[in-house]
């Protein structure tokens, strides 16, 4: 074989490699190329048309009513637009075919006494209520529990609007009080209380309660504990049973009650903040500042 | 002897009666064959019993494969007494089509069934008499081309009830509507209501009625119309039909191009990392 026949076969081997690619990339196309050629003989289809006419027969064998406007829909997958056409174009054919019935003197609807079977059964028609029911008893506690949700949180706002109101009005009397005080340890006391406040017995309840902060006197004369003290009797000692009483319950586990998420994700609750500010300094640099 | 003479004759004559008065009562005589294939769903043969319950001329077969010999419907028609066959063909237990033929002598159309949605779904809440009437209602796109005029004169002629047809009642109480959408041809079943639906009394004089959907639903997309009963030769074919196979394999295709682009990324990748290697670092060495 000479030289030039081998180039000119590895040309051409070249050009089939070519070739080959590009029909594989064309069969890549989602879709195969659309036929070029479809039947559609009008004419046959027209005469069978003819052929197949019963328009010779009366309204009332046919019973078909073809609409005055063509359906026109924009988008096909929009289900609601589409649905009404075809409900308007079955309403418009049916007030029709109420026109003609009546021209040939034939009853249009049923009597109300005819009864016979229907299409669906009387079981299927129950679960068809049913479930109507259902889904208007949803609609309702939803719409039930949105109300609910609502008031919770109106009524949490009135609820802080009123706990304020009732410190305010707190504070208002305890300044009224000091003011009064003062007055009274100056000697200057008017003829007319404006106030109208039983001084004396406010001062009463202003010793019993410096007293109480001292120590409330027990049943047996002592002073009695502090809360937290009780607390402390109650968990450590001072009667009663102490077995399992520091384990953990079923309970007492999922109680939430003392976390408050606020005050777990607040500055200076975080384990880091405690850390770095409450160190205590060691044994020896104590005793040299002391 | 005279008895016996007399009632042969009197037995003839209600035999020629019968015929005249059945000639009188029908002037038009349809009878709907409905067979399905092997291997319907269960979607499909509902979508079929439904059509069975609605059109109260039709006779229901058990079902027959007629794969290879398609012709065996056009006998059992005629065993039947049945002049229209609605032939419900599954394939590979997803795809409905459905054929409906006027034996013997055609023309036959085949469509592709879409969108089925049956009588036994509860969020149709209509109901009718089981045998009444139905109006039809077309939308005036079936007057734009012949095909669609040959195929409105065959569904008045086979969804129509005809008028005194056996188990029928005589009242309208539903309507069926056929439009064409998108190419295809969309039907459904209307309930009439003519009663108030506040109060379940009578109307008032000229209030319009009002529709509630009692279904089947579904979509008919036309393949071909045959002259003949199933077969002969082809008088339309619908140049936007895509087979549901050549659409399935479309989307697998689709599917193994993705890993064929993945895998050629990839050895590209490791091409281009063979050409260019990484230039050697002459610091490599500094420390050791």
């Amino acid at each position: 074989m000479s030289d030039d026949e081998q180039m000119y076969d590895e040309a051409m081997m070249e050009d089939e490699e070519t070739a080959l690619e590009i029909a594989a990339l064309q069969s890549e196309d989602l879709l195969p190329p659309p036929k070029k050629e479809f039947i559609n003989h009008k004419v046959a289809l027209r005469a069978l048309v003819d052929e197949l006419s019963q328009k010779s027969l009366n309204w009332i064998q046919r019973c078909d009513v073809t609409s005055t406007e063509p359906i026109v829909v924009d988008k096909t997958e929009n289900d609601l637009d589409r649905e009404l056409k075809f409900y308007q174009q079955g309403l418009e054919a049916v007030i029709q075919a109420q026109l003609e019935v009546k021209k040939v003197g034939v009853p249009f609807s049923r009597p109300d006494d005819y009864f016979a079977e229907m299409v669906k059964s009387d079981a299927h028609m129950a679960r068809i209520r049913q479930k109507l029911l259902d889904q208007q008893k949803g609609i309702q506690n939803s719409e039930e529990a949105k109300k609910q949700r609502e008031l919770r949180k109106y009524g949490k706002k009135i609820e802080q609007e009123k706990l304020k109101e009732r410190e305010d009005q707190k504070k208002a009397s305890l300044d009224k009080i000091a003011t009064i005080k003062k007055r009274l340890r100056s000697g200057d006391l008017g003829e007319v209380d404006d106030f109208e406040i039983d001084v004396a017995s406010d001062d009463d309840g202003g010793n019993t309660k410096a007293k109480g902060a001292r120590g409330k006197k027990g049943k047996d004369g002592k002073p009695m504990a502090n809360k937290k003290r009780q607390l402390k009797n109650d968990k450590f000692g001072f009667g009663g049973k102490k077995r399992g009483l520091k384990k953990n319950t079923a309970e007492s586990t999922s109680d939430m009650s003392g976390f408050s998420q606020k005050r777990n994700k607040s500055a200076n609750f975080s384990a880091v903040h405690q850390r770095g500010k409450t160190k205590r300094p060691g044994k020896s640099k104590r005793q040299r500042t002391n | 002897m005279a008895t016996l003479y007399k009632t042969a004759k009197s037995e003839y004559q209600d035999v020629d009666d019968v015929l005249e008065e059945r000639e009188k009562r029908s002037d038009i005589k349809q009878r709907i064959l409905m067979v399905a294939s092997r291997g319907v769903t269960f979607r499909q043969r509902h979508l079929m019993n439904d059509l069975e319950v609605l059109l109260p001329h039709s006779k229901k077969e058990s079902k027959v494969e007629a794969k290879q010999d398609i012709d065996i419907l056009n006998e059992l028609a005629e065993i039947q007494n049945c002049n229209n066959v609605f032939y419900f063909e599954a394939r590979k237990h997803q795809d409905l089509y459905l054929w409906i033929a006027r034996a013997p002598s055609g023309p036959s159309v085949k469509f592709h069934v879409q969108n089925i949605h049956t009588m036994d779904e509860l969020k149709m809440t209509g109901n009718c008499l089981r045998g009444s009437r139905p109006v039809l209602s077309f939308d005036s796109n079936f007057d734009s081309e012949p095909h669609l005029q040959l195929l409105k004169e065959i569904f008045t002629q086979t969804f129509g009830v005809p008028k005194g047809a056996r188990k029928s009642k005589p009242f309208f109480d539903h309507v069926f509507t056929f439009s064409v959408v998108d190419g295809r041809i969309w039907f459904r079943n209307f309930q009439i209501v003519e009663k108030d639906a506040q109060t379940g009394g009578d109307m008032a004089k000229n209030a319009k009625p009002t529709l509630v959907e009692i279904g089947p639903r579904f979509v008919l997309n036309t393949i071909r119309i045959f002259e003949g009963s199933f077969g002969g030769p082809t008088l339309y074919e619908n140049p936007r039909y895509i087979s549901p196979n050549v659409v399935r394999a479309a989307v697998r295709s689709q599917k193994a191009t993705k890993y064929a682009s993945r895998v050629a990324d990839t050895q590209d990748r490791e091409a281009r990392a063979r050409a260019n290697p990484l230039p050697s670092d002459p610091l490599k060495d500094v420390f050791e």
